[in-house]
């Protein structure tokens, strides 16, 4: 049922119909005529009926066919009232009578209309799908209720005098009553009986012990009800709104519907009986609550279960999204660190080829072998740098905290390996740079690789390395400490220490920041500082 | 002529790299040393036989560019060729418009497209060298004669300027194209925006 309301109506006032549409007129003028006779029975005193199920049929072919069926649903209206005598083929209030038949259609395609236009322009509003529904299934009676008094002076009727007020009040009041009874009683289910047509699928029944849940909730509503009319206190539906606010909010849109239906069909019976019409009108005012409250509760349940699936769903794309950002950064981190090796390698190999050419073929063709390989390798890193190179790696917003976890990350198996740990106090929230989000956490990484590289050959070995984020109004500052390297180790190259220092300092400038270096007596302390962007920016 | 330079250097952090470059430059017919630090390529330089630099642009504590300007400054005919492993488009664009290089090439290198840039440098420098020394025999009087030319003064014009007379100028003038073996002004403005 659910998936029924959400499909929208399509099409606007300005389509013509289609011959499909033709004979579906004509099943909705039959429809139409039954439901309105049935109408009858809850029918009273200045007013035509307290539950109108035909509008719940005229506001389901509005809903799934859209508003373009609306001037043939006027016409199916006016031909079935004047085929049953209610509306006159001719004489003095022919031309209201015809106009009030038309009315309820075209106020219903407007507001289906104007509702559709408006969820278009403003998607993430609550006029989006589910809510839509329950607003046009509101909105929809209360302005052809409206409309009554406009559309009487309009197509005046000679013969008859005007109401009263308070006889107007009590019969557009019933109106709504009717006409809001009528489209969320049957609306849904017959929306959802043509959405199981257009696409059948099987049955999935609800697990016993919610149908036992909600079954009793409503039984409990309904035994309150009960006892305090026996009591002498009248048909009271607080009872029922509660038992129905209950099953929707638990059960959505699914459960609302069957609670109004068990709703209705235990309080209905009621007003059917003699009442006079205050008690009558109390009565279905309070159905009314019942029924609007039981939906809008199911709809806010299915709609935060909608927004929950998709919250998940987006959750899950930026993880992957993540993932696939840490795994370029890695790629060019890895791009970076073989090119200076490999550079060398493919010289030589070209030149240890072009020197075997004349010797032994087994080992002229493993020199060209080498060569090939080298110069094939040479090409992948030139190719695969391009592709996670910073082209596509625009400036954003970004948190300092994504930084350093992602940078974290790429060095958390050298750490393992070294047995080093980083010391890290919490990162400020508001730290907003404007970075390359590739090429910032390239610098750090390479200062941490540096770190770790120091602590693993400092004397006497240290395996902590600090780092911190701490940040003023303008400027965030990520210092990465270690241990100082002991003296012997300082003048052996053999690690290729430096390179990556010469990258962060090129970076971190890039990024309008600076890389300095601040000794104390027992660390080494590398300083990145860069300009933040202001909190309202970012 | 024997005193032009015609020798390569190769700059780069990684001693194996650059001296894996110097041998390549060799198998092709260059001169080539390796260094690792930019001190003992600037004393190189300072010795005088250096035609063509070849740099690493980031080297742990160095700064290719920075090897550039003194470059520059100890002996402008030097012509320069950037390497690097860290390729921007910023990098590429200062390294020829900011520093003079000839050419900018990613590692792993092409080893043809450097032999080639090497090959323009020491051509250049060569170049660079003969109109830095023909324009060193110019006298003072002679070089403002020149500058004033060059930039699309005339004969009356330069000779107002100078306070001297416009017979005088020719005279400058005759003796300039005689230094700097050119023959007429279009050279010689062809030689003041070749020159370093």
């Amino acid at each position: 049922m659910s998936s029924g309301i959400q499909r929208r109506g399509r099409g606007g006032l300005g389509r013509t119909l289609r011959g499909a549409d033709v004979s579906l007129l004509v099943a909705y003028a039959a429809a139409f005529a039954a439901l309105h006779h049935v109408a009858r029975l809850w029918g009273g005193s200045g007013y035509f009926s307290l539950w109108y199920p035909a509008a719940g049929l005229r506001f389901a072919v509005l809903w799934r066919r859209g508003v373009r069926m609306t001037p043939g649903l006027m016409m199916a209206e006016v031909l079935t009232d004047m085929a049953t005598g209610l509306v006159p083929w001719h004489g003095p209030e022919a031309l209201h009578d015809i106009a009030g038949a038309c009315r309820s259609s075209l106020v219903s395609g407007a507001v289906l209309g104007a509702l559709q236009a408006l969820g278009a322009r403003h998607p993430e509003s609550a006029l989006s799908s589910p809510m839509r529904f329950g607003l046009a299934a509101i909105l929809a009676p209360t302005l052809n209720a409206l409309m009554v008094v406009p559309f009487d002076w309009l197509f005046p009727r000679p013969l008859v005098p005007s109401q009263s007020v308070p006889a107007l009040m009590i019969s557009l009041s019933s109106f709504v009553t009717g006409d809001v009874l009528g489209i969320l009683m049957v609306a849904p289910a017959l929306l959802w009986l043509t959405d199981l047509a257009d696409a059948p699928r099987p049955m999935r029944l609800p697990p016993a012990r919610d149908v036992a849940e909600a079954a009793g909730v409503l039984a409990l509503g309904a035994a309150v009800t009960s006892g305090l009319a026996h009591a002498g206190l009248g048909v009271q539906a607080a009872p029922h709104l509660l038992a129905g606010a209950w099953v929707g909010l638990r059960f959505g849109r699914v459960g609302a519907w069957f609670a109004i239906l068990v709703q209705a069909l235990m309080l209905l019976p009621w007003s059917a009986m003699s009442l006079d019409y205050p008690h009558r009108l109390e009565l279905h005012l309070g159905i009314a609550s019942v029924v609007v409250v039981t939906w809008i509760a199911g709809t806010f349940t299915d709609a935060q279960t909608a927004a929950r699936a998709d919250l998940d769903r987006r959750n899950r794309m930026l993880f992957q999204a993540e993932r696939l950002k840490t795994l370029r950064a890695m790629s060019v981190a890895v791009i970076h660190e073989i090119s200076q090796p490999l550079a060398t390698l493919a010289i030589e190999a070209s030149h240890l080829n072009a020197s075997c050419a004349g010797l032994d073929p087994d080992l002229a063709e493993s020199a060209k072998l080498v060569d090939r390989k080298a110069r094939h390798l040479s090409e992948m890193v030139r190719r695969l740098r391009r592709f996670g190179g910073r082209d596509v790696d625009k400036p954003s917003p970004l948190p300092l905290e994504t930084v350093v976890r992602t940078a974290r990350q790429i060095v958390g198996p050298e750490l393992l390996r070294s047995g080093s740990r980083i010391e890290m106090a919490p990162i400020p929230a508001d730290c907003i740079v404007q970075a390359q989000e590739i090429e910032l956490t390239q610098a750090l990484v390479n200062l941490l690789r540096n770190a770790i590289t120091a602590s693993t050959r400092a004397d006497p070995p240290a395996t902590a390395i600090g780092l911190t984020v701490q940040s003023d109004a303008l400027s965030a500052a990520i210092e990465v400490s270690n241990a100082p390297i002991s003296h012997a180790a300082a003048h052996d190259v053999s690690n290729g220490m430096g390179i990556g220092l010469a990258i962060a300092r090129t970076i971190i400038e890039a990024h309008g920041g600076a890389l300095t270096r601040h000794d104390g007596p027992d660390r080494v302390r590398f300083v990145v500082e860069l300009p933040l962007v202001p909190m309202a920016i970012a | 002529m024997t005193d032009i330079p015609t020798d390569v250097a190769v700059l780069d952090d990684d001693a194996d790299f650059a001296a894996s470059v110097a041998r390549m430059l060799g198998r092709r017919g260059f001169r080539a040393q390796g260094h690792v630090l930019p001190a003992t390529l600037l004393a190189a330089l300072s010795a005088g036989n250096i035609a063509c630099v070849v740099t690493d642009i980031q080297m742990g504590d160095a700064d290719g560019f920075a090897v550039a300007r003194h470059v520059r400054r100890l002996a402008p005919a030097t012509a320069l060729v950037f390497m690097t492993a860290w390729p921007t488009t910023s990098h590429a664009v200062d390294a020829v418009r900011r520093h003079g290089g000839l050419d900018y090439l990613e590692k792993p290198v092409d080893e043809g497209r450097l032999a080639e840039a090497v090959r323009a440098g020491i051509d250049w420098s060569r170049e660079a060298h003969r109109i830095a020394a023909a324009t060193a025999s110019l006298t003072p009087r002679e070089r403002e004669v020149f500058d004033l030319l060059v930039r699309g003064h005339s004969n009356k014009e330069v000779a107002a300027r100078l306070a001297i007379s416009a017979r005088t100028v020719e005279d400058h003038r005759a003796a300039i194209m005689t230094k700097t073996r050119t023959n007429g002004l279009a050279e010689l403005i062809a030689l003041s925006r070749d020159g370093v």
